[in-house]
């Protein structure tokens, strides 16, 4: 699914079926429209009858944000994306759960930051042409690895918890590397002409 | 009073506690083995067999764990794949007065569910440095009283290994060695070359090949998951849930209690001997005395002499068979002062296959032969090579279909490895009881104090450098040597506080781990060492342990006892 034309109103504000198609292209197609509303509505929901899922740190404009930079970063292909991976919901889970309050606030206002760099530099980022996102996203991580790292700015933790989130959900695993649960031995020397893929899951 | 009564007990249930079990309950032995901890039997890992994506967030563990294993938490060993075997420091407090990590595991099994396997000889260079150097205390032990029981150990857990012909290492009865990658046997050659070093393969707990004996025969072999820590649902490493216990259990002279403190050993004055334990239930609190012949400290090296230094009577009013004023005293560990890496360029054409449960060793070198430092003893490494992961994207600007494409081909190689130092035993370093703070069971709290001294802070220095020298030698870039804050207790081989020697005046335990003033209590964990080498010592807990059940078993037939 291509990224929908949304606006950077409060998403309270749209009509409920615009509100379900997007929360529904936010959460990779794997929500179903009840679902997808009640995660918007920052209640508890079920994801395909499975775990509950429901936005913890984040809210559903800044969870969209989040997913938009994140599938840029993987986008859909031939392949799946970072949307089909779960992960903005991943994102706000461990920034929930895992990560301390001063990293969570950090993340918070870092992602208003880039939010009013692009309204400064003329568009709110999600009002802008795809092309456009790309390079603000670039331009974004470029500056970010240029600069000051530590603590980690907001760019960068998003990078990272969408490589984690992707490399630790099936579908990033299973159609990237070789997982093999059960290997039963180890080959030390392999050439990669003779393996399966040539990353080995481990 | 009468079901409370049996041949032996053992108090814990770990790598010692197991080994215990077994050799009592083989050799006929009604026993009785108390573990603090929650049961735990061969196959019940509840993570074992899970993907990646169905453990919680990315692996990484919550806040919340954070705060109730907090020791742990501080060492980066828990995820949510394990954090079920590590100890709640929250409901389990102890006093640092000087920063020790002390990383436990309750429940049945211990940390021989969540050890590194690394499984090495201590040898005739370790069993005779005390004496020759003045330090601690002599060993009461040569090398070779105790080489058939590590045979014994050995073959019974299953080792793999290389045989390298090394003195400061000796070989024992190893299954097939793993691989070296391909990055590793090139370090090896130029190590060799350049340095006249030696670089082996890890010897380790993993079975590569079937056992050699019919004694286990829920265990099959390492099936390459490296998913060790989890537990292995094939029995494919050593743990006393996966090895020693069932064998125990088979005799059918095991009883096996979980959820028991043992707090206090029952000293009787008139029969000179320990009677029995005294049990808190962990989860009711009910008290109750068990009694046997023979009483087996199997509890760590902490856990042991917390209930030595429990049980005070008008005979040992400092703790139990503290004539020598030594129990809870030299404490040691090994020094992890830093860890080395660097980048290795080529090899991209080339990767390895399945996961191997192991990495590579350098064995000691200094202070070997001819070579002389300016510090006594030695350190050894462990380190591996690898292709690097996703990880290496973390700080790149690749995004979108370049990205994917970079995703298809494993990352540079890598190496890191790791040294392991001797630290020497020193009074000063100790633990004690502090009785005015209790524990949620109104038990006294234990006292954590214990440092790396002079000869420690001098081997550093080559502890660093010489990992530098050695990957630069074999050509490898970017060399970075990382100084880490090091507490003892880091490298889970807390040890020394019950030292065995042949003077009582200066030791608790005699040569085969019987305390000297009360010889029908053996200590065979971490406690009895009275130097502790270099290497990873869980291995040599089993032949002491093996070795002592023997000669309690046989002075048990003499009425020695």
């Amino acid at each position: 699914m291509s990224a929908p034309d949304v606006t950077a109103e409060s998403p309270v504000l749209l009509e409920r079926r615009e509100l379900l198609k997007r929360a529904a292209w936010l959460l990779g197609g794997a929500v179903s429209a009840p679902a997808a509303l009640a995660i918007l509505q920052g209640c508890s929901a079920k994801e395909g009858g499975g775990a509950p899922v429901a936005t913890k740190i984040l809210t559903a404009a800044q969870l969209a944000l989040v997913a938009e930079i994140a599938e840029i970063m993987i986008p859909k292909t031939t392949t799946s994306g970072a949307k089909d991976a779960g992960v903005p919901v991943f994102i706000d889970s461990v920034l929930d759960a895992v990560y301390p309050k001063d990293a969570q606030d950090r993340f918070t206002a870092g992602l208003k930051e880039f939010d009013a760099a692009a309204k400064s530099s003329g568009k709110a980022f999600l009002e802008r042409e795809p092309a456009e996102r790309v390079a603000f996203v670039k331009q974004s991580l470029e500056a970010a690895l240029a600069g000051e790292r530590d603590p980690k700015p907001f760019i960068l933790m998003t990078r990272e918890l969408t490589l984690l989130g992707f490399f630790t959900s099936q579908v990033g695993i299973s159609e990237n590397m070789d997982y093999v649960p059960v290997p039963t031995v180890f080959h030390g020397c392999v050439p990669l002409t003779q393996m399966k893929k040539h990353v080995y899951w481990e | 009073m009468e079901t409370n009564s049996f041949d032996a007990i053992v108090v814990g249930s770990g790598m010692s506690g197991g080994w215990a079990a077994k050799e009592l309950t083989e050799k006929g032995l009604k026993t009785l083995v108390l573990e603090r901890g929650r049961m735990v039997k061969h196959g019940e890992y509840p993570t074992a067999t899970k993907d990646p994506w169905d453990l919680p967030y990315g692996n990484r563990i919550t806040q919340e764990t954070r705060k109730q294993k907090y020791v742990w938490a501080r060492t980066g060993y828990p995820t949510p794949a394990n954090e079920h075997w590590m100890v709640n420091d929250l409901e389990n407090p102890f006093v640092e007065e000087a920063p020790f990590d002390w990383l436990r595991g309750y429940h049945v099994g211990g940390r021989s569910l969540m050890w590194a396997r690394q499984s090495y000889r201590f040898g005739p260079l370790d069993f005779e440095a005390n004496a020759k150097e003045g330090v601690g205390i002599p060993w009461p032990v040569t090398y070779d009283e105790i080489a058939p029981w590590y045979d014994k150990a050995e073959i019974f857990a299953g080792i793999s290994g290389s045989v390298e012909g090394l003195y400061q290492l000796p070989d024992g009865k190893y299954l097939p060695p793993h691989d070296l990658n391909c990055v590793e046997i090139d370090f090896k050659r130029r190590l060799d070359e350049k340095l006249g070093r030696k670089l082996i393969i890890g010897r380790c707990a993993n079975l590569t090949a079937p056992l050699t004996h019919n004694e286990s025969p829920q265990r099959g072999t390492c099936q390459a998951r490296n998913m060790c820590i989890r537990g292995c649902p094939y029995g494919g490493y050593f743990s006393s849930v996966s090895a020693t216990l069932p064998s125990a259990e088979r005799t059918g002279n095991m009883t096996l209690l979980a959820d028991q403190i043992v707090y206090e050993l029952i000293y009787d004055n008139d029969k000179g001997k320990a009677t029995g334990v005294r049990v808190l239930d962990a989860n009711t609190g009910k008290q109750t005395d068990y009694f046997a012949r023979i009483v087996f400290l199997c509890a760590s090296a902490l856990g042991s002499a917390y209930i030595m230094l429990n049980s005070t009577s008008s005979r040992f009013p400092n703790g139990f068979g503290n004539d020598s004023g030594e129990l809870g005293h030299n404490i040691m560990d090994h020094n992890k002062p830093g860890s080395s890496n660097a980048g290795v360029e080529g090899y991209l054409d080339v990767a390895y296959t399945g996961r191997r449960p192991n990495g590579f060793y350098i064995p000691r070198y200094r202070n070997v032969g001819k070579d002389k430092r300016n510090y006594l003893r030695g350190f050894g490494y462990q380190g591996r090579a690898s292709r690097a992961g996703y990880a290496r994207f973390n700080d790149s600007a690749a995004i979108g279909e370049d990205l994917k494409k970079e995703f298809a081909e494993p990352g540079p190689w890598s190496i890191g490895m790791t040294a392991f130092g001797e630290i020497l035993p020193h009074h000063d370093n100790h633990c004690r009881l502090d009785r005015d703070k209790k524990d949620k069971h109104g038990l006294p709290l234990m006292v954590l104090n214990a440092v790396v001294r002079e000869n420690e802070r001098k081997m550093e220095v080559d502890m660093k450098n010489d990992a530098a020298e050695m990957l630069e030698a074999a050509g490898f870039k970017d060399v970075k040597v990382r100084s880490d804050s090091y507490n003892v207790g880091n490298s889970i081989h807390e040890s020394g506080t019950a030292r065995m020697g042949s003077d009582p005046a200066k030791s608790v335990l005699n040569k085969f781990n019987q305390v000297h003033a009360c010889k029908n209590v053996f200590v065979t964990d971490g406690s009895f060492m009275p130097s502790f080498g270099c290497q990873n010592p869980s291995l040599t807990y089993m032949a002491f342990t093996a070795r002592a059940a023997d000669h309690a078993v046989s002075e048990l037939k003499k009425g020695n006892l």
